[in-house]
């Protein structure tokens, strides 16, 4: 697989100066976390190296777990993960959002067709992508409410299968 | 129209409103968020080894020129309000035929957010055509059901000769949550 | 409906009731004149939640539920997901339940490309093509239906293999099917090739180079027409494509008529694909054991649909209902060149641009309005538009 393993390590080169921590899961996949601000650059640094295309922006609520004793609360993030292509390898810039700053920068600048993607996070998540063109909402609808993101796991709807289900039972 | 014509002619005309609609009634299509499956066995309609116009049934573009709306699709939020504003577009006398198990109850949606349910939470359903995705043959013998009931000049009936003991009412009642 | 007089503009926001494309969808093009300006799109008529309600429902459930995504594309998303989740498992399905979904992915190719070929027949008035490419796909439906059980959405995948085996007379009637079918497809490449109505409605139009479609990241045959050589099942092979390999085909025009001409090569392609594996099928089991409780982890699986790279991530928690399922659909990819490809256009070639991407509205969900400067937005109906453009290259 000399392919995927020389694919794999010149994302890991072109990255080098953000890599806050690196790991190779299964041979076809990379991770990297990088630092929210450090976005941009690694991207285009990809891009001008013509490493790998855009293939998904996804969004991850990670609420914080509950604190063992003594340790100080943790803080909820949301996970932003930036997929990118080339060939079998998928490389997963990964970033760290926490609630408390919940912003990451548009890479619209170098991929004009990002634009869905984010409209999407901003929508969903509550993540507020800085400079993006185009800030209307893509698949929600009008009327839902401002301020309240579905996929965030404190979103609960009013009517889910399993309770339903509950009801059917008793 | 209220023109005042004596009690044999209005009947006559009425008799010939009917003929017309039921030899050649005029559907409209709508998705109100589907997945599409039924959308293409309803398209699959048209073609030609079904082919549904040979009944007479003719799928038109505007609600204006409609007898029958046909829809599919657990109703989504953004869809709702097209919906209704299109089946207040339609001229009486209307029908509306629910394609598919997501018309019916929201089918495997039900419980996701931003989906209303079966499609008889906003319209008045006259016929439902249960299916994951409904056959073609499944579809033509829905609106074949809906044009013998007009005929006979009555709301429609439930199929009954498979499921003798099938009550539609008590499924509707309880919102499509099974029994009760 | 139009003003011809000078620059103004107006809007022609087309409502998510429009009979040709069968699915919601609102478009907004600004034209001045004849030629189109802008576009924007506005999608949610389809948006069921279903990232979110993916959550709710144990791992086996999921499955029924990531197939109807879409009942164009069913197969790949339930196969995708299933990959995904075997990963998560470290468990690999039997080879011969990866043949099976192998034809039956490529099955499906070829009924969603023959879908295709009707509705974007039928967008440029050209309806005999239509009526005939949909009699022909009747042909797949059946051998869909023989293998499965049902025409749309064959519930082909469970969790670790597939459902049903498909035995040796079956085998023979696909390949009777194929024969058909094969014959069919070549009848209709030449009328593409050759029919000069398609080719005026067809050539030139909505072209992209190839740097266009890779910046913005284009996907699927709508890539390929334009020279691109991604192709997932060439590229990062899963099933069984390593061994039984398609051949990439591309075209180097990048306009729609390239478009027709990829995606009926690639239904031939199929079919070859398939009489490679029926002849070669692997013995053996059909499914694995998986357990209920997926163990914790991240996965990702990519898999070509017929529109484009379908991309998964899931997360497990541990337990018996996913954490996070994330699906990226190609159609999402590919409504991006249209803003750039519709700008400098006639209105009347829109309903052709749009069919040429192929738009699975419900794996996205969207719509189109078009705008003029200095009047009111007119609303015009999909099939409005649709005849406009039908009429004007009469």
């Amino acid at each position: 697989m000399n392919d995927v393993d020389t694919t794999a390590q010149s994302a890991l080169d072109i990255l080098a100066p953000y890599i806050l921590e690196t790991s190779r899961p299964i041979p076809r996949r990379v991770d990297v976390r990088i630092k929210v601000d450090d976005l941009v650059p690694a991207v285009k640094a990809l891009l001008d190296a013509n490493w790998g295309y855009l293939v998904a922006i996804t969004g991850i609520d990670r609420p914080a777990v509950q604190p063992t004793e003594g340790e100080p609360e943790g803080e909820d993030h949301i996970e932003v993960l930036y997929s990118i292509g080339q060939g079998p390898v998928c490389l997963f810039l990964r970033l760290m959002v926490p609630y408390s700053a919940p912003q990451v920068q548009s890479v619209c600048g170098l991929i004009p067709s990002a634009t869905l993607y984010e409209r999407e996070l901003m929508e969903l998540f509550g993540v507020d992508v800085v400079g993006t063109p185009d800030r209307r909402r893509l698949i929600v609808a009008e009327e839902f409410p401002e301020g309240i993101y579905p996929m965030r796991k404190s979103f609960k709807a009013a009517r889910t299968m399993s309770s339903d289900e509950d009801e059917v039972r008793e | 129209m209220s023109t005042n014509l004596t009690p044999p002619w209005q009947r006559a005309l009425n008799k010939i409103k009917s003929w017309a609609r039921i030899n050649s009634p005029w559907a409209i299509h709508f998705n109100s968020g589907s997945c599409n499956g039924c959308d293409i066995e309803i398209l699959a309609t048209l073609t030609p080894r079904y082919d549904i116009e040979r009944f007479g049934i003719k799928l038109q573009g505007s609600p204006r020129h409609a007898d029958v709306l046909i829809c599919t699709g657990p109703v989504t939020l953004q869809a709702r309000d097209r919906l209704l504003r299109i089946y207040e577009q339609m001229p009486e006398p209307k029908f509306v035929i629910a394609v598919g198990s997501c018309g019916l109850s929201g089918g495997v949606f039900h419980g996701c957010y931003n989906i209303e349910g079966g499609i008889n939470e906003i319209l008045p359903v006259d016929v439902f055509v249960p299916g994951c995705p409904p056959r073609p043959e499944g579809i033509i013998r829905g609106v074949a059901v809906l044009l013998d009931a007009l005929k006979k000049g009555k709301h429609p009936e439930p199929v009954s000769d498979d499921y003798p003991n099938f009550n539609p009412s008590a499924v509707s009642a309880s919102n499509g949550k099974g029994k009760q | 409906m139009t003003d011809q007089s000078g620059v103004n503009k107006f809007v022609v926001p087309i409502g998510p009731q429009h009979p040709a494309l069968k699915e919601p969808g609102h478009f907004d093009f600004t034209v001045d004149g004849e030629i189109v300006t802008g576009a924007s799109i506005r999608l949610g008529y389809v948006h069921r939640g279903i990232e979110k309600g993916a959550e709710d429902r144990t791992w086996t459930q999921n499955i029924y539920l990531m197939e109807r995504i879409c009942g164009i594309c069913s197969h790949v998303h339930a196969s995708s997901y299933a990959l995904g989740v075997e990963n998560l498992a470290d468990l690999v399905s039997p080879p011969r339940s990866k043949a099976i979904r192998q034809i039956m992915a490529e099955l499906e190719r070829i009924h969603s490309h023959m879908l295709w070929l009707g509705v974007a027949a039928h967008e440029g008035g050209f309806d005999a093509l239509f009526m005939y490419s949909w009699r022909d796909r009747e042909t797949v439906m059946d051998l869909l239906e023989k293998v499965s059980g049902n025409r749309v959405h064959y519930s082909a995948n469970v969790l670790g293999g597939v459902k049903f085996d498909i035995t040796p007379e079956l085998a023979d009637e696909i390949r009777m099917g194929l024969d058909i079918l094969e014959e069919r497809n070549r009848h209709y490449l030449n009328i593409i090739m050759n029919d000069e109505t398609l080719i005026a409605r067809t050539r030139g139009i909505g072209t992209m180079s190839k740097e266009t479609v890779e910046r913005l990241g284009a996907v699927g045959p709508t890539a390929r027409a334009s020279g691109s050589e991604r192709d997932l099942r060439l590229d990062a092979p899963y099933c069984l494509y390593k061994e039984f390999p398609v051949k990439l085909v591309n075209h180097s025009a990048g306009d729609l008529h390239a478009r027709f001409i990829v995606r009926t090569e690639e239904v031939i392609e199929s079919i070859r694909n398939i009489r490679l594996v029926l002849d070669n099928m692997p013995e053996g089991e059909l499914t694995v054991r998986v357990p209920r409780r997926i163990p914790a982890g991240e996965v990702y699986s990519r898999v070509e649909a017929p529109r484009g790279e379908l991309f998964y991530f899931i997360v497990s928690g541990g337990g018996e209902k996913p954490e996070r399922v994330k699906v990226r659909t190609p159609s999402l990819c590919n409504w991006g060149t249209i803003t750039a490809v519709a700008v400098g256009h006639k209105l009347a070639d829109m309903p052709m641009i749009l069919a040429g991407i192929d738009p699975c509205f419900s794996c996205n969900d969207r719509l189109v309005t078009v705008r003029r400067n200095h009047h009111e937005p007119q609303v015009w109906s999909w099939e409005q538009l649709r005849r406009y453009g039908v009429e004007y290259y009469k």
